[in-house]
């Protein structure tokens, strides 16, 4: 596993070098002055100025760059233009919230896309394939904001069994901070188990195919317990790299959102930071994203590997 | 030598009518049917807006958020505009995004994932950057875009074609890795035909497949991308309609007026189911090759 790492080492750096280029490019593509963002629209000439120094914009660029990624690496993020407080502090404040958010999801799409695709891959009945089929097809068609905006009329506006709206820390409360995550959580789980199931029909359909199940029904092994030692288990793998590729758009999906159900994470943060030009709220969410992203890929190969063993780290 | 050429490009040919008719059979299939039939109608009511509302989108009434009637089936919203109206304006901006976008980064995608023809050196920076792009979620990369370029049209289109490119890249390499060791494209260059005749005639017919299928399954990502970005605000801005900034007013009046969510919110997943079976019925298709 560590020559595993090391192979993929330069390409992971070279990935996430670049990231932080484009991150710190951003401002300075983008029209207007970022002095004259940070001063406010009162700010004389002067006071401008006087900020682009501070903010060291007269000096070179790559020298800007190797300032602001040091400033990165040691965990000195700057300060918000737009809530004159210090970003490190601003995405702390918020991580808790939409941790809990995409962790709840993961798990809901574990269980559900699993659920369906097994229960899809094991039916014999025309019906229940059907139904495995339609459910898996309808739920990959719906996006998680028109889930979340159809859970909020059906269970909180018509029947109004679950808060829409706000959250309470799961840790502080558990029963009322759960109550407020189902929704959230389950509207954005719903397309990628759609997903999720497919795919682990699909690759159960396959192994129904396979010589060694072929030879376990001429052993006379019985066709349940067929399903569960040899077709679900080698199914599985397939669904693990799945759950990994998609946490990026589980985290773009809590975006979305934390603000239908005005969750106050990460998601608001970067949204109201790009609104309103908060560059330096925006660049390190922009390179934590990625390293997120980045990692989890890594990991999820990994685990690919522990699975399968016909899969080899270092190809 | 001529007489090559000639053979070759007739085996070519032949490939690239039975793609058409390849793709002519997923469309018979009820999948394949269901979503062409259902895109067909989008498209045509899009198509026929302004004949059927010829008030256009922005006519005011008297009423804001008055509940379905005769004359505004859906109601209206908060500045007393017709739903219906709207929403079916929504998804012709909709539509004008995913079909230029998407066919424009399934273009440059795949020159991108072709470029290691060029030079070795070419192919392997391009798909560098791939994996650079491919590393940001999508919706950091929406906002990168709107923070360069504003938000509106034009950042929701780079937006849309930039995501897609590591899809299509990485496809169009794969397929030409595989494609250059088959027998037929080893023999046309030993018989001493050009590489880029060799490209264009054997290669690209046989690739083709992937990219359509993968465009129809990158409509629906497509069609989440300017939804997500317009819901939180970063889309398409008032008043021009779109089913994703709809929904991000709508929103604001679940409670008293469901109905303003439900509509744009029921035409964007017919679009997505569309798509998704469609993508479906053209995967089968072309597997059974």
């Amino acid at each position: 596993m560590i020559r595993f790492l090391l192979r993929r080492l330069p390409s992971v750096v070279f990935v996430l070098l670049t990231t932080t280029v484009i991150a710190f490019l951003l401002p300075r593509l983008a029209p207007g002055d970022p002095a004259a963002v940070a001063a406010g629209p009162e700010a004389t000439q002067q006071q401008i100025a006087a900020i682009r120094a501070e903010m060291g914009l007269n000096r070179p660029l790559v020298e800007q760059y190797f300032d602001w990624l040091g400033g990165l690496l040691t965990g000195n993020l700057g300060e918000s233009y737009q809530f004159h407080r210090p970003v490190s502090e601003l995405i702390g404040a918020r991580l808790g919230s939409t941790v809990e958010l995409t962790v709840a999801a993961t798990l809901i799409m574990i269980v559900a896309g699993v659920g369906v695709g097994v229960f899809g891959g094991s039916a014999r009945s025309r019906l229940s394939r059907f139904t495995a089929d339609a459910t898996s097809t309808g739920m990959l068609a719906m996006p998680p904001f028109l889930a979340g905006l159809l859970l909020v009329i059906l269970l909180g506006v018509t029947f109004r069994v679950l808060p829409i709206s706000g959250e309470v820390a799961v840790l502080d409360d558990p029963v009322i901070g759960l109550q407020y995550l189902v929704l959230p959580a389950v509207a954005l789980a719903v397309p990628m188990s759609g997903g999720i199931a497919m795919l682990v029909q699909s690759s159960m359909d396959n192994a129904w195919r396979q010589d060694y199940v072929d030879l376990a029904v001429a052993k006379g092994v019985g066709r349940r317990r067929i399903t569960a030692r040899h077709v679900v288990r080698n199914s599985l793998g397939p669904a693990v790299v799945a759950i990994g590729i998609r946490f990026g758009e589980m985290l773009a999906g809590a975006v979305v959102i934390e603000m239908i159900f005005a969750r106050n994470g990460l998601g608001q943060l970067a949204v109201s930071s790009v609104q309103s030009a908060d560059y330096n709220v925006v660049q390190v969410i922009i390179v934590g994203a990625v390293v997120i992203a980045v990692v989890v890929q890594l990991l999820t190969e990994i685990a690919m590997a522990t699975l399968d063993p016909r899969v080899r780290l270092g190809v | 030598m001529t007489t090559d050429t000639e053979t070759t490009s007739g085996a070519a040919r032949r490939e690239s009518g039975g793609a058409v008719r390849r793709y002519l059979a997923a469309l018979r299939t009820p999948r394949g049917a269901i979503g062409a039939g259902l895109l067909g109608l989008l498209v045509l009511l899009a198509v026929l807006a302004p004949v059927l509302f010829p008030g256009g989108y922005d006519d005011q009434g008297d009423n804001a958020l008055a509940g379905a009637s005769g004359a505004h089936w859906m109601g209206t919203d908060e500045l007393g505009r017709d739903i219906v109206a709207r929403t079916i304006f929504g998804l012709r901006t909709d539509l004008t995004l995913l079909l230029t976008a998407v066919p424009a980064s399934a273009v440059i995608g795949t020159l991108m994932g072709l470029a290691g023809v060029i030079s070795r050196w070419l192919g392997a920076g391009m798909q560098r950057l791939l994996d650079v792009i491919l590393g940001f979620p999508g919706i950091v990369l929406g906002m990168s875009v709107v923070l360069v370029l504003g938000t509106g049209w034009s950042a929701l289109f780079v937006s849309i074609l930039v995501i897609g490119l590591p899809l299509f890249g990485r496809q169009a390499r794969a397929g030409l890795q595989v494609e250059q060791e088959r027998e037929y494209v080893l023999a046309a260059r030993v018989l001493g035909v050009r590489r880029r005749t060799v490209l264009t005639r054997h290669v690209l017919p046989n690739i083709v497949d992937p990219i359509v299928v993968n465009a129809a399954v990158y409509m629906v990502v497509a069609v989440f991308i300017e939804a997500g970005l317009s819901i939180v605000g970063l889309g398409i801005q008032p008043p021009i309609p779109s089913l994703g900034a709809m929904l991000n007013t709508g929103a604001r009046y679940l409670e008293v007026h469901p109905a303003y969510v439900m509509g744009p919110g029921l035409v964007l997943l017919l679009l997505t189911l569309a798509f998704t079976l469609l993508s479906n019925a053209l995967n089968k298709a072309v597997l059974r090759r």
